[in-house]
């Protein structure tokens, strides 16, 4: 499965618009994992915590958008987006991770 | 000749000290923590005590501090906040619970009793811990605050609590991504978030955007992980819903596709309560 957030392939003539393909996460609140990273920050460690888990979220999405291409019969993504949305308010940290593009085949 | 005044005061690191007021403060202190032994000794002696537990505890330190307290009025016109019964706590205390502690038996009246004891000497600290720190981590276990203010608000409240009684199938409130996604991609509809479709000729109709609010919180009682899949859920059910808009606004207009599609949410409402979804792009007619 091809991924680019072109709008075309290079060298290579798309056939077929299968649609469109989604995949969300959200990592949700934790205290725990607030409170440590919190601390870390303080004694100027950095917050690794939460970078390994933005990455799990985004992979997660891609897993799930490339999944429902592939079940569409396509074989690459293309005009891919990628955003991140803090869905918190004043509760603290909600983040929504979205990745979507158009599922396409190509010769 | 040294004025009078002169002898009962003495510069130190260059602040007055007047020895009279502190040979006052001392005589007040004194006396009050003299009483509030007397008490204690009193109350030792008699064994004026409930299961073991020797009211001489309580009632030794308030006598301290109120004999400390009339003394200072007479000789110094004003109180000095009851040291001595501050004094008289630690006095009793050691001699209680160190000293002869085999006389006091580990029940409930002297956890109560402790308590109350720490709660005369450190109000704020042990207010606070009573009420804000086991009162929290008590309402994030149980909700009981949250079940309390449901149960004020029942009847006019839209939140519905499962309880085991009326417990539904995890499964049932979620709704099948593969499913949806065909659903969206069987609206004889492209949705296309490139900016171009290659050699396919098409008509250009303008900027179109639909939009969709929902709730930014689950109303059902589940766990923190089934809460957090219930809220994608939503997100998720709410985004097809902005695009299924979006496609039949343009379907209305004669098109049947969308180049450049954005998606996006953001946060509105007082707090953040409410996500906004909307979706946005160029609407096309594309000519098959």
């Amino acid at each position: 499965m091809i991924l680019t957030s072109s709008n075309t392939l290079e060298n290579k003539k798309v056939i077929d618009y299968k649609g469109l393909v989604t995949g969300e996460s959200l990592i949700g609140s934790n205290i725990y994992k607030d409170i440590f990273s919190g601390v870390r920050d303080v004694v100027g460690g950095r917050t690794t915590k939460y970078e390994e888990e933005l990455e799990k979220a985004r992979d997660l999405a891609f897993k799930s958008m490339t999944e429902k291409a592939q079940n569409l019969g396509a074989n690459a993504i293309i005009g891919l987006k990628i955003s991140y949305d803090n869905l918190g308010g004043t509760m603290g940290n909600t983040i929504l991770v979205t990745a979507y593009g158009t599922a396409v085949k190509f010769e | 000749m040294v004025p009078q005044s002169n002898l009962n005061n003495m510069k130190i690191k260059g602040h007055e000290v007047d020895f009279k007021y502190i040979a006052k403060v001392i005589i007040s202190i004194g006396i009050g923590t003299a009483f509030g032994l007397i008490v204690y000794g009193v109350f030792l002696y008699f064994h004026i005590a409930i299961f073991g537990w020797n009211l001489g505890l309580i009632f030794a330190p308030l006598a301290a501090g109120y004999a400390e307290t009339i003394v200072a009025n007479r000789i110094l016109g004003k109180n000095l906040g009851a040291i001595s019964a501050f004094i008289l706590f630690i006095d009793t205390v050691i001699y209680s619970f160190i000293l002869k502690n085999d006389t006091l038996g580990m029940n409930l009246i002297t956890a109560g009793s402790i308590l109350v004891i720490l709660q005369a000497a450190f109000p704020t600290v042990i207010n606070y811990i009573l009420l804000v720190v086991i009162g929290a981590v008590v309402s994030n276990f149980s909700w009981v605050f949250k079940r309390i203010t449901a149960f004020l608000k029942k009847g006019k409240s839209h939140v519905r609590w499962e309880t085991k009684e009326t417990e539904i199938p995890i499964e049932s409130l979620y709704y099948d991504e593969n499913a949806s996604n065909e659903r969206i991609n069987s609206l004889n509809f492209y949705f296309l978030t490139s900016t171009d479709m290659q050699d396919r000729d098409h008509e250009l109709l303008g900027i179109y955007q639909s939009e969709v609010i929902i709730e930014n919180k689950v109303k059902i009682q589940l766990k923190n992980d089934e809460r957090e899949k219930k809220h994608l859920c939503n997100i998720k059910e709410g985004k097809d819903k902005c695009l299924i808009k979006l496609a039949n606004k343009i379907k209305s207009h004669g098109g049947n596709g969308i180049l450049d599609l954005h998606i996006q949410y953001g946060l509105i409402g007082r707090g953040g309560d409410c996500i906004h979804i909307t979706a946005t792009g160029m609407g096309i007619n594309i000519i098959l």
